[in-house]
């Protein structure tokens, strides 16, 4: 009798997949951005010129894939550990994919933007060029870490708004 | 070497307006709502002393960082920078800022309604959202402060 009462008891429940909010990784990527503010206060000539030349190499996007999956991922992997859930397969697909697609389709607007600038007549055109390079790179770090959480967040709404 | 190393960040931190800029805000939009409580306690002799924690515990720091978001908008707005940008930069302070702002939102709204409220959710989240708002914004401030110095060659 005991232990037919003890066996539900002992069975293990099924984990939930983990729930994620926006402030998880708000405090990652505002640690990041103080990061990379930090470097362009304290190496103001070297830090731009280290993008730059990256850029120019076409290394840039790569390095930068390599950085925001691999931290998108242990962060979600953290928030999981931390609330005793396990990770779900379509978060952790959208994880890896999203800042791959968010960061090329940035690396275009790149592009244009640089090709709008050194068409116009503008005396000091190659360091504007390098201040765009500098502020997209950065805007684009931003949008390839938190647009995963945002589109995993919004999915997450409309289940429950279906359920 | 070192020395250029140790030149490099002081000759443009002695014109860095931005470090003026975090000042103010942390001052005014932090610092003194704080300080006024501690003076309206004093004068009426009541022994309340909050914490941040307690004073903006139902969010309004969400509300603080959504104003910081328009500020630095507005700013982007009026600077040199290519469309592509500005458009960049804006809207992705204007998603945080909404985001920071909804935190106190929700905690008003639920604390009109009765609805679950926790002072403690409401304080993580508003807070963790500013921070990622001040940090956005600093690093933009950084960029156009860059920005305006090289136009200005």
């Amino acid at each position: 009798m005991n232990a037919s009462a003890a066996a539900p008891a002992l069975a293990k429940e099924p984990r939930r997949t983990v729930a994620m909010r926006l402030a998880d990784p708000a405090v990652m990527l505002a640690y990041v951005s103080f990061l990379f503010g930090l470097l362009l206060a304290f190496f103001p000539l070297s830090f731009p010129r280290m993008i730059v030349q990256n850029w120019q190499n076409a290394r840039l996007t790569p390095l930068m894939i390599l950085f925001t999956v691999s931290l998108n991922l242990g962060l979600y992997l953290r928030v999981a550990h931390q609330r005793a859930s396990k990770p779900g397969i379509v978060a952790s697909a959208c994880l890896g994919s999203v800042p791959v697609f968010v960061l090329a389709a940035l690396n275009f607007v790149l592009q244009a933007t640089i090709t709008h600038a050194l068409a116009g007549n503008i005396s000091n055109a190659p360091a504007q060029v390098d201040e765009e390079i500098l502020a997209q790179t950065y805007f684009a770090l931003f949008a390839a870490i938190f647009a995963p959480f945002l589109l995993i967040r919004l999915a997450q709404q409309f289940q429950k708004t279906d359920s | 070497m070192l020395a250029l190393a140790i030149h490099e960040p002081t000759a443009n931190w002695i014109a860095a307006k931005w470090l003026l800029w975090i000042g103010l805000y942390l001052i005014l939009g932090i610092f003194v709502p704080w300080a006024m409580t501690r003076a309206w306690a004093h004068q009426h002799h009541s022994t309340m002393q909050p914490r941040l924690k307690e004073l903006f515990q139902h969010g309004e720091l969400g509300l603080v960082g959504l104003m910081l978001a328009i500020a630095v908008i507005w700013d982007l707005q009026k600077s040199q920078y290519s469309s592509h940008t500005i458009a960049l930069g804006s809207v992705f302070l204007a998603m945080t800022g909404i985001m920071a702002g909804s935190v106190w939102i929700e905690s008003y709204c639920r604390r009109s309604t009765g609805t679950r409220f926790t002072p403690e959710r409401a304080w993580r989240d508003s807070r963790s959202l500013a921070l990622l708002v001040f940090s956005l914004a600093i690093v933009s401030e950084i960029l156009l402060d860059r920005f305006a110095r090289v136009m200005a060659q």
